[in-house]
């Protein structure tokens, strides 16, 4: 993804940190527009961060390989369904 | 049988041969009373007693009470237990078990009967258990394996969510369950393991080594369903305490239940007192999330609306100022002026000007509305490409700034002398740009000054001021 955010916790910390700064600080307007920028920007990471994560639940065998799980392990969905 | 009676009238005799003291009064008892002596008696004497022996004769009563004998090899005594205190027991009392019962001795009256009320009961060997643990949990305190400063924080996002645990408990289904419930698209890697009986500790361990490795799994939950004490040994053990430590992840422990303290409990960076809890605490609701991030989203939109108001603001004020007076005035005051109105927008444009370019001339006027038009061209492109819901607003606000600038423009390209240099005048500054030449004798020869024509400037040096004819040499 993106190489100038760390992670979802550091995006939404800087996003944090922009609203502050536009909320409080005499910007330049210069500076203010690619601070807007930037937290759209961030939000849109946040955003999509969150449907990152793919539904699924995986066994880790003695072996060391992933396996999809049985189905109805707390999950009524067809899970076992291999995805890639 | 005729022993039994013989020995009362063998008894006696030795005492017989001491006199006797004054006989007191004779005092006659009813039972009620003695009974009520005796009773008065043992509960002083016994209040608390520990006493350990074989449970027998045990019986559950529809009452909720459990009755059973306690037992020794030459002796027994009866015991009961209440519903009250039977429910923090964490195992089953069943006949052939030895135990440590703690309790009091209590007289029931309408029977002439003793027995021991147990406010506790622990299965034998507990104690040696309990002396382990409580040895495991000071050693490894004082390597600061339990230290404060060691525990992680969980990520706030997991990217995958291990989880070692048994597949046949609850405790997997539980997990899942509130995972999904919380975070529908959570990615969840399981490692099974056993967490009971013989060996499970290293099981459990290596399971925790083992998931802490997985790409991606940035937090592990070890744990599972309540039990009993024994049941749940394996995370009392130091195998899997120190697996836990040197997890390069964050675990959360969930061990059986709330009351259910493992060494596990205090190694982990985050105790969960059920398997369902700590899927809770594993990740915040995607509701939550999504609120959260629309709430700084929003603010950082009227953060930035509150921005363009301002300069919209100090659009206005420019314009207010006092109206040039007339054409009359000098050239360099309309540059002075100009060079107010674009330093003003300069700024609001938050280009830096330094203060030698407020000695501003009038010809680039045109050339600065240009420039300034472009700034708002960009600065528009640049809204457009950003937050679309916002969009309308900030580009209605910053048109009304856009008209405001261009009829200050407008005002000041139809006071400016332009329209003068347009007929072929020109105008000559010194090098300083602060004056205007009006006389060949302001300059000596060598100096530079500038010309301004209507399209362009020249720069020229002075060759001789009474010639009328100043040789170009730009």
């Amino acid at each position: 993804m993106d190489p100038t955010i760390k992670d979802f916790e550091a995006a939404i910390a800087e996003l944090d940190t922009i609203v502050k700064k536009l909320e409080d600080g005499d910007l330049s307007l210069e500076t203010s527009l690619q601070l807007y920028e930037r937290g759209i920007h961030l939000s849109r990471f946040c955003h999509a961060r969150l449907e990152d994560a793919e539904r699924r639940v995986e066994i880790l065998n003695e072996r060391g390989e992933l396996k999809p799980a049985p189905p109805g392990l707390g999950d009524d969905d067809a899970e076992s369904r291999p995805r890639r | 049988m005729s022993s039994l009676f013989d020995l009362p009238f063998e008894e006696p005799e030795p005492q017989a041969a001491i006199p006797a003291p004054e006989p007191p009064a004779r005092r006659i008892l009813t039972i009620s009373q003695l009974t009520s002596q005796v009773r008065l008696a043992l509960e002083g004497q016994f209040a608390e007693v520990w006493v350990e022996g074989e449970i027998s004769n045990c019986r559950l009563w529809n009452t909720g009470h459990l009755y059973f004998t306690l037992k020794d090899a030459g002796a027994q005594i009866k015991a009961v237990m209440f519903r009250s205190t039977l429910r923090y027991l964490r195992f089953k009392p069943q006949d052939g078990l030895r135990v440590v019962a703690r309790g009091r001795i209590s007289v029931y009256d309408p029977k002439g009967e003793y027995q021991l009320v147990c406010e506790h009961l622990e299965p034998e060997g507990l104690g040696a258990r309990q002396l382990a643990f409580d040895q495991l949990k000071a050693r490894l305190t004082r390597e600061g394996l339990f230290a404060t400063e060691h525990k992680r924080a969980l990520p706030t996002l997991p990217r995958k969510i291990g989880v070692v645990t048994s597949l046949d408990g609850a405790a997997i289904r539980d997990i899942v369950k509130v995972l999904r419930r919380r975070y529908a698209n959570a990615h969840i890697v399981i490692r099974p393991t056993r967490v009971q009986g013989d060996g499970a500790s290293l099981e459990i361990a290596r399971a925790v080594t083992a998931i802490g490795r997985v790409r991606g799994v940035d937090v592990v939950i070890v744990g599972r369903g309540g039990g009993s004490i024994e049941d749940l040994w394996s995370f009392n053990e130091e195998v899997v305490a120190r697996a836990i430590a040197g997890c390069p992840v964050p675990v959360i422990s969930a061990v059986g239940h709330e009351s259910d303290v493992t060494i596990a409990d205090f190694v982990a960076d985050l105790r969960a007192p059920t398997p369902s809890a700590a899927a809770e605490l594993v990740v915040a609701r995607k509701d939550d999330f999504v609120a959260g991030i629309d709430r700084l989203t929003r603010r950082l939109n009227a953060g930035m609306d509150a921005r363009l108001h301002r300069l919209a603001a100090r659009l206005r004020s420019s314009e207010a100022r006092p109206g040039f007076r007339g054409f009359t005035t000098h050239l360099a005051w309309h540059g002075r002026r100009a060079a107010d109105l674009t330093h003003d927008l300069r700024t609001a444009f938050g280009v830096g000007v330094a203060a030698r370019e407020r000695r501003y001339r009038a010809l680039q006027l045109k050339l600065e509305a240009l420039d300034v038009r472009r700034q708002f061209q960009r600065i528009r492109t640049r809204l457009v490409s950003a937050d679309t819901r916002l969009r309308s607003v900030i580009v209605s606000r910053q048109h009304r700034a856009q008209n405001r600038f261009e009829r200050a423009a407008a005002r000041l390209d139809s006071l400016s002398p332009l329209g003068v240099l347009g007929r072929g005048y020109a105008v000559c500054w010194n090098h300083e740009r602060t004056a205007i030449v009006r006389t060949a004798a302001a300059v000596s020869p060598g100096d530079r000054v500038h010309v301004t024509l209507h399209e362009g400037e020249l720069t020229c040096d002075v060759v001789t001021p009474s010639t009328r004819r100043p040789q170009g040499s730009t």
